[in-house]
């Protein structure tokens, strides 16, 4: 198995970040996917960005202007 | 008249935070390694730049490493003199290889090492600062700063005035965000500019001799709802933070103005007085990105924050002064007495919820209108604890200030099948049913009664089997008192004849964490025109009560705190109730019947018990 390494933008794992834990990644060159040394995700860069767009769901006013204070 | 101040803090970081962890191990030795100097000096260049670009002055803090680089104390002697930047001093960006030989320590914060260590610091940091600019700073900070620090400094400095002192809200969350690294354990103090108490940073100083002679100012101006349920990292006047958090789409931040125009608007609750400061650093906008966004990102964000700031500025809606001339400013019509105050509305989650947050020199309470009012998190400032942190202290990381009430560590109203949850709430209670505020979503709206602030919360409708009631809670806070009156007030019954208990109640307990503490030897106390009731705690379950209750109170020696509740009236009943090892709480409450319609008035105070 080959030696994990930081990826790019040093990706966080996006399972954790669902429960709001920042927990950096390491990406294994030869299967081509990022893995948590904390919760045993694992999967490419398109799995991080699909479970990261989940996570922003819960912000229903993360595009809205809001200036009625 | 509003006016709404901004600080905008910047420091040349020799060493990001984000190379740390290289630097102890001696892969980037800081000051000698051209490659990490240059990439950092860019970012606070850039910094200085987008700040300046649009018009907004800044107060330059030097870390203690930039006092060895030529280039970092000449941008900021150049931007001093072309911009009227305030040269300040932080003791953030301690580590470099002139620090180890000194102090021969990797420690980075401050307020964790001992007091002597802590003496030294100081000594060595301001001393280098004179020697390098030739005056002292006026201004200073660090993530957190304790009393005795302050204490230290105003004594051998005294004319410092201001310091970054808190980060509002970092503590076990931040802890837990950052997997369990980050020490930052720092709950428990207002998240606006306060002139901080001599015995505690925290609390706010009661009068002139209560004084500690600086004006703090917290890290960054916080989303008051996501950062009390959330990290303090992700919500906040940081752009990068945000990004952190993730809260855009595209690669656009509204969230960003939102929250400024919240703080804004603040100024309708707090005499025309409003406040944000921003402080970003460097290792924030690394050049090979961070936090998923590439440095084009990180840019953006920045240099959309600060467009809007020189927006606001253009449109005379902002005054951007530097640390120390912001503490002139506040401390120029500033009574000791007068509350921070505010109704903060959700801008996140797209809910409607408010939380009503108050700090003042006797306590810091938040109320949640998503529970009818309760009362979620209670801090006795009045106790104003000397509670010193750092190595030789008795708790080193924990600078927290305590809380008797904090419903996110300890429960709140839903708890697990058994128990009792930290909260203070009214339950009403007819032929068995009992339905508690807890339960009844509402809105709030605030007034002012002379020095009296007024928090009128619309009224809830609460069903029994048979008859319906309408309950309206208002909560007085006379300034200066220490005390909160709470009146429930039964506005309407379908049923005249129904006879209702009105059940005024608080679970407390006290701590730091989300951990129980032993709660033996609190005193719980009952005193009335029947008699006294009073125990000592021994988690045995034990209750009483007493008519013609004058008041009702716990003794927490732990926390020095004496937490009482009173009526305005006779003709009720008071009670305490101990609790049980699974249920480390202890309940204080008062109660009347009423047929019909009709109202509780109670008082809740926090003193110091010594």
């Amino acid at each position: 198995m080959a030696q994990g390494r930081k990826g790019k933008l040093n990706y966080r794992c996006p399972r954790c970040l669902m429960r709001e834990i920042d927990m950096d990644m390491l990406f294994d060159n030869e299967k081509g996917e990022y893995y948590c040394l904390r919760c045993s995700f694992f999967g490419p860069e398109a799995e991080v960005l699909r479970v990261n767009a989940e996570f922003r769901d819960k912000y229903l006013d993360r595009a809205t202007r809001i200036t009625d204070f | 008249m509003t006016t709404f101040y901004l600080n905008v803090i910047h420091r040349p970081e020799m060493v990001p935070e984000y190379l740390q962890k290289d630097a102890e191990e001696g892969k980037a030795e800081d000051v000698t390694r051209s490659d990490v100097i240059r990439e950092s000096l860019d970012i606070f260049r850039t910094q200085q730049r987008v700040a300046h670009d649009n018009d907004i002055r800044t107060t330059i803090q030097m870390t203690y490493a930039s006092l060895f680089n030529e280039e970092a104390v000449a941008i900021a002697k150049e931007d001093h003199e072309k911009y009227g930047d305030e040269i300040g001093s932080t003791f953030l960006g301690l580590q470099c290889a002139q620090f180890r030989e000194k102090f021969a320590s990797k420690e980075l914060a401050i307020w964790l090492f001992s007091m002597a260590d802590k003496r030294r610091i100081v000594d060595e940091v301001f001393g280098k600062f004179e020697e390098v600019f030739g005056f002292l700073p006026t201004s200073t900070g660090s993530y957190y700063m304790d009393a005795e620090l302050v204490n230290y400094i105003k004594d051998r400095y005294p004319h410092v005035k201001a310091a970054v002192a808190t980060c509002w809200e970092e503590g076990p969350k931040a802890y837990h965000n950052a997997n369990n690294s980050w020490y930052t354990l720092l709950d428990g103090g207002p998240w606006n500019p306060w002139i901080p108490s001599r015995r505690n940073i925290h609390c706010p100083a009661s009068d002139a001799d209560d004084d500690i002679g600086i004006v703090a100012i917290p890290h960054l101006s916080r989303d008051l709802m996501a950062v009390f349920d959330g990290p303090g990292s992700y919500y906040g006047t940081h752009p990068q933070n945000i990004l952190r958090g993730m809260v855009y789409e595209g690669r656009e931040i509204p969230y960003f103005m939102n929250i400024v125009d919240q703080y804004r608007a603040m100024a309708k609750y707090n005499r025309g007085y409003a406040y944000n400061m921003m402080f970003v650093g460097p290792g924030w906008m690394s050049k090979s990105g961070r936090w998923e966004a590439d440095y084009d990102f990180l840019l953006k964000s920045y240099e959309d924050g600060m467009a809007y700031y020189g927006r606001l500025k253009k449109e005379g809606k902002v005054v951007d002064l530097t640390m120390s001339e912001f503490a002139d400013a506040y401390r120029q019509d500033r009574a000791y007495s007068q509350p921070e105050v505010t109704l903060w509305k959700d801008i996140l989650y797209g809910s409607k919820r408010q939380q009503f947050w108050f700090a003042d020199p006797s306590m810091r309470f938040c109320l949640d209108m998503n529970q009818g009012g309760a009362m979620i998190d209670l801090r006795p400032y009045a106790a104003k604890l000397i509670r010193p942190c750092g190595v030789g202290t008795k708790h080193i990381q924990d600078a927290s200030y305590p809380f008797l009430v904090q419903s996110l560590f300890r429960a709140g109203y839903f708890t697990h099948y058994a128990g009792e949850g930290a909260v203070k709430s009214c339950k009403f209670v007819h032929a068995g049913e009992v339905v508690d505020l807890c339960a009844c979503r509402t809105q709030a709206s605030f007034s002012e009664d002379g020095d009296t602030r007024v928090v009128t919360l619309d009224p809830v409708e609460i069903e029994f089997e048979n008859f319906t009631i309408g309950v309206q809670s208002i909560f007085r806070l006379m300034e200066g008192t220490g005390e909160i009156e709470i009146t429930r007030k039964i506005v309407s019954s379908t049923d005249p004849t129904a006879e209702v208990s009105i059940d005024e109640y608080i679970t407390a307990c006290y701590g730091t964490t989300e951990y129980p503490e032993d709660l033996t030897g609190v005193q719980l106390k009952l005193k009335g025109r029947s008699g006294k009731e009073s125990i000592d705690y021994e988690y045995r379950c034990r209750e009483a009560a007493v008519d013609g209750i004058d008041s009702v109170e716990a003794i927490v020696p732990q926390v020095d705190t004496r937490l009482s509740m009173r009526p305005d009236a006779g003709d009720v009943t008071g009670y305490f109730r101990e609790g049980m090892a699974f249920s480390p709480m202890y309940t204080l409450g008062i109660k009347k019947t009423v047929q019909g319609t009709g109202e509780l008035r109670t008082w809740l105070k926090v003193e110091k018990a010594s």
